[in-house]
């Protein structure tokens, strides 16, 4: 059973908002460790130097995209196996089906609860521990 | 503060950014200049706002920009053809997406959005109740979870190595080729080799059969420890060997390698569907300024208490410098030269931590097209708003008061200066009206113009008008520039009925004594049947003034030099008796009013004789010159205002203070509050004359 404050978090958002919000329910779920990126790029850039176990991306920036993220992630030799869980502000099937052949780890729908993120979380840690 | 609440803030602060850049998208489109890139960022703009609306439950707001978001994604999959009526709708769900923020932020009001509503859902051609079909779209698709395993045992993990390879000298002799090894490490993951030279030797001394080398590999994507040391395994001897892994942190593990296939769509996904991500995957970065720009947010309270503080040291830094003086060190003296170092530095940190204020107009300038849209509609006029100098900076003091008189100058040009659609057809101008708002900076301020093409200013009907209610008389003689200057004056409106636009109980008076207030000027240029330009000049800052310093009696003066025109040294026989105490001085032939400081103030031991002083021609606003006579200048410097009102209370005539280099405190002049003194005071004593005959 993996202890909660063992994992390493990041977040990706274009939008301080989002971000702050995310690590603030990451941070009530018991998740302390948490970096936030207003870039895929910035992001890739640190995650390679220190890796972290899961990355919380939104899918709307600019630039590049939260699955084009994702297929960098899962195409980079270091970063491959990091959990990614999209977050998506749309009811798009179609992008949560292209978020699953990308091999996303999990989606999370905006607007979201503490409970909900927690949930999806423990989809994909297991259930998690103090 | 709660942390919700600053979240809330943050949401707020970063919806504004976000309406300005959805606005200058809008824009763009309605010039047709749109391309995918700004489409999208306008979708992305309406997009946040509303993700984020959701997360504070501002369900209104959401449900707005939902219905705007879909047009805008039909428009950028190019189901939607942004033309002319489109952007329109657009720009209007714009201006009532930013009233939905303003009614979230305050937390009250209703906003009246339903025919904007209505028209975009039009546009995307759905019914007001067709979300459920996404809703329900999203039911039929199963999402398996992937697993990841968190593996807090220490054990094999991927990440990267740090190896540092450094042969012995035999190496060679062994028959081993180092690079071979390190290709072969290269097909363990991707490899960074860099080579360590420090141990070649002089070419002289050098032996070809000896190894000098060294390398230092980073390895990534490797987690076998065992397939480095195979790599190495026949050289451990003949080489120092360090390998070290780069990764303090838990391992990871995905236990399902291979995500499977989960998704069971309820029914096929609609074949239009258009493949809208593909356009953002693929586009190339955003503007690079964007990407390299790095910004910060500082309360504005601590920048401040830094600008406060600069303009103490800078103040002491005077002061020091003086007592140095009176010491009698010499300016040459390595003390003073280090003085006129620290002098440099303070004035070099001064305009830094002053730059730290400032903003681009662009945050006031954005909020025009909205007004200008507002006003067309009502005036029934066509207008065409063009921007300019958006990016000029200048501090944020100074913009946030900018936004009142350039709203009111905009809402002059078109309610005013612009013609009616007929009345500029049957003049043989194009329908559409032109107002340029522009920006620049121009020796050391910042000019602000607002132009049109209208029919500039009427000066027959001006003047009339000023007759009529008894501001000038009718024999007066008044050039151009006097006839337009008219308009500022309090109590003066041509429009023969008072608008609802322009007469909003804010005059042009107005909006000169805000732009005196900040220090500036307001000046017309008009030519009849072709337009008019009403230019601001500003300062830069608030904080500091460039004044020339004067004495008068025991008391010093601070003048600011925006004002001044010249000083001079009048002649007895320049300075003419007038009226029952005024005085007259002869400038190059024209006269001027002449006044004592002095006497205006009730200084105390100021001169009497005028003539043995100084006499200073200043420009007042309105009113023209007037010639103030001081004891003595002392001297042209920057100071550092210090507010009167907030430490004691307004005095007509006097804008500020400041501390002086010998620790002395300064009255800074408002020249145009000492004008109107003086003219009333000489009002009074006519009247007192008049009374006592």
């Amino acid at each position: 059973m993996p202890s909660v404050s063992k994992i390493k978090a990041v977040v990706v958002d274009d939008q301080l908002t989002m971000r702050t919000l995310v690590r603030s329910c990451l941070q009530q779920i018991g998740i302390l460790d948490v970096r936030e990126y207003p870039s895929p790029q910035e992001a890739l850039e640190c995650l390679k130097v220190t890796p972290a176990h899961i990355i919380l991306s939104d899918f709307n920036m600019p630039g590049m995209d939260g699955l084009e993220f994702l297929r960098t992630v899962r195409a980079d030799p270091v970063l491959k196996s990091t959990g990614f869980v999209l977050l998506t502000g749309r009811a798009d099937a179609e992008l949560v089906k292209r978020a699953v052949q990308f091999g996303a780890n999990n989606y999370l729908a905006k607007p979201f609860t503490v409970a909900v993120l927690k949930q999806k979380l423990e989809q994909v840690f297991g259930p998690l521990t103090p | 503060m709660d942390p919700m609440e600053a979240i809330r803030q943050t949401y707020f602060q970063e919806c504004d950014e976000l309406l300005l850049a959805m606005e200058e998208g809008l824009i763009a489109m309605e010039d047709g200049e749109a391309d995918g890139e700004v489409i999208n960022a306008v979708f992305r703009a309406v997009h946040s706002i509303k993700g984020g609306g959701g997360a504070f439950g501002y369900e209104v707001l959401v449900g707005f920009a939902h219905v705007f978001e879909t047009v805008l994604d039909h428009v950028r999959s190019g189901k939607l053809a942004p033309n002319g009526d489109v952007v329109k709708v657009l720009l209007r769900a714009g201006d009532v997406l930013s009233d939905h923020v303003t009614a979230a932020r305050n937390g009250a009001g209703e906003v009246q959005d339903g025919d904007v509503k209505e028209e975009l859902n039009a546009l995307s051609g759905i019914s007001p109740d067709g979300d459920d079909a996404a809703a329900a779209e999203m039911e039929g698709v199963v999402f398996t979870p992937i697993h990841v395993e968190i593996d807090d045992a220490p054990g094999p993990a991927p990440g990267t190595w740090r190896i540092r390879f450094a042969p012995h000298p035999g190496l060679y002799a062994k028959a081993n080729e180092p690079f071979l090894l390190l290709r072969e490490l290269g097909r363990l993951g991707s490899v960074e080799v860099r080579a360590d030279l420090s141990g070649m030797p002089e070419l002289a001394a050098l032996d070809s059969d000896q190894a000098y080398l060294a390398w230092d590999i980073v390895l990534r994507g490797c987690n076998d420890r065992a397939k480095i040391d195979e790599v190495f395994e026949f050289v451990t001897d003949d080489c120092e060997l360090d390998i070290r892994e780069d990764v303090p942190l838990a391992a990871l593990e995905i236990v399902t390698q291979t995500p499977s296939p989960a998704i069971q769509p309820a029914d096929p996904t609609p074949a239009e569907s258009p493949p809208t991500e593909k356009k953002t995957a693929g586009a190339p970065q955003a503007p690079a300024e964007a990407a390299t720009k790095q910004t910060i947010r500082v309360d504005l309270d601590k920048v401040d208490r830094l600008v406060n503080l600069v303009g103490e040291l800078v103040i002491t830094q005077a002061m020091l410098t003086q007592r140095v003086m009176e010491c009698g060190q010499a300016r040459s003296s390595t003390i003073g030269a280090g003085l006129n170092e620290l002098e440099h530095l303070l004035r070099e940190l001064q305009e830094s931590v002053m730059a730290i204020r400032t903003q681009p107009v662009k945050s006031v300038f954005q909020r025009m097209p909205r007004l200008v849209r507002e006003l067309a509609a009502q005036t029934n006029k066509q207008v065409h708003l063009t921007l300019d100098g958006e990016a000029t900076e200048v501090d944020k003091t100074v913009i946030e008061r900018l936004g009142e008189p350039l709203t009111h100058m905009i809402r002059n040009a078109i309610d005013h200066g612009l013609e009616t659609t007929e009345e500029r057809l049957s003049a043989g101008k194009p329908a559409e009206g032109k107002v340029t708002l522009s920006a620049e900076h121009r020796g050391g301020r910042i000019v602000i113009e607002v132009t049109d093409d209208g029919r500039g200013i009427d000066r027959a009907r001006v003047r009339a008008k000023a007759v009529e209610k008894g501001l000038i008389s009718p024999s007066a003689s008044l050039s151009d520039e006097e006839t337009d200057n008219l308009i500022f004056l309090p109590g003066f409106s041509t429009a023969n009925q008072v608008s609802n636009i322009s007469g909003r109980g804010v005059g042009l008076d107005v909006v000169r004594r805000n732009i005196v207030d900040l220090g500036g000027r307001i000046v017309i240029g008009s030519v009849a049947g072709k337009g008019s330009r009403f230019s601001l000049t500003l300062p830069l800052t608030l904080a500091v003034l460039d004044g020339m310093v004067v004495a008068v009696g025991n008391q010093t003066f601070v003048l600011p030099l925006t004002h001044i025109i010249e000083s001079l040294r009048p002649k007895e026989s320049d300075i003419r008796p007038f009226g029952s105490n005024g005085r007259l001085l002869n400038v190059r032939g024209g006269y001027v009013p002449l006044v004592s400081v002095g006497d205006l103030l009730g200084v105390e031991d100021a001169a009497e004789d005028l003539a043995a002083g100084v006499v200073i021609l200043v420009e007042s606003e309105g009113v023209g010159r007037t010639a103030f006579a001081v004891d003595s200048i002392i001297g042209q410097r920057q100071v550092v205002i210090k507010s009167f009102e907030s430490n004691f209370r307004h005095i007509e005539g006097i804008a500020a203070a400041t501390i002086l280099g010998d620790g002395r405190v300064a009255l800074i002049l408002d020249i145009d509050g000492l004008v109107a003194r003086c003219r009333e005071k000489s009002r009074s004593s006519e009247m007192q004359q008049a009374i006592g005959a």
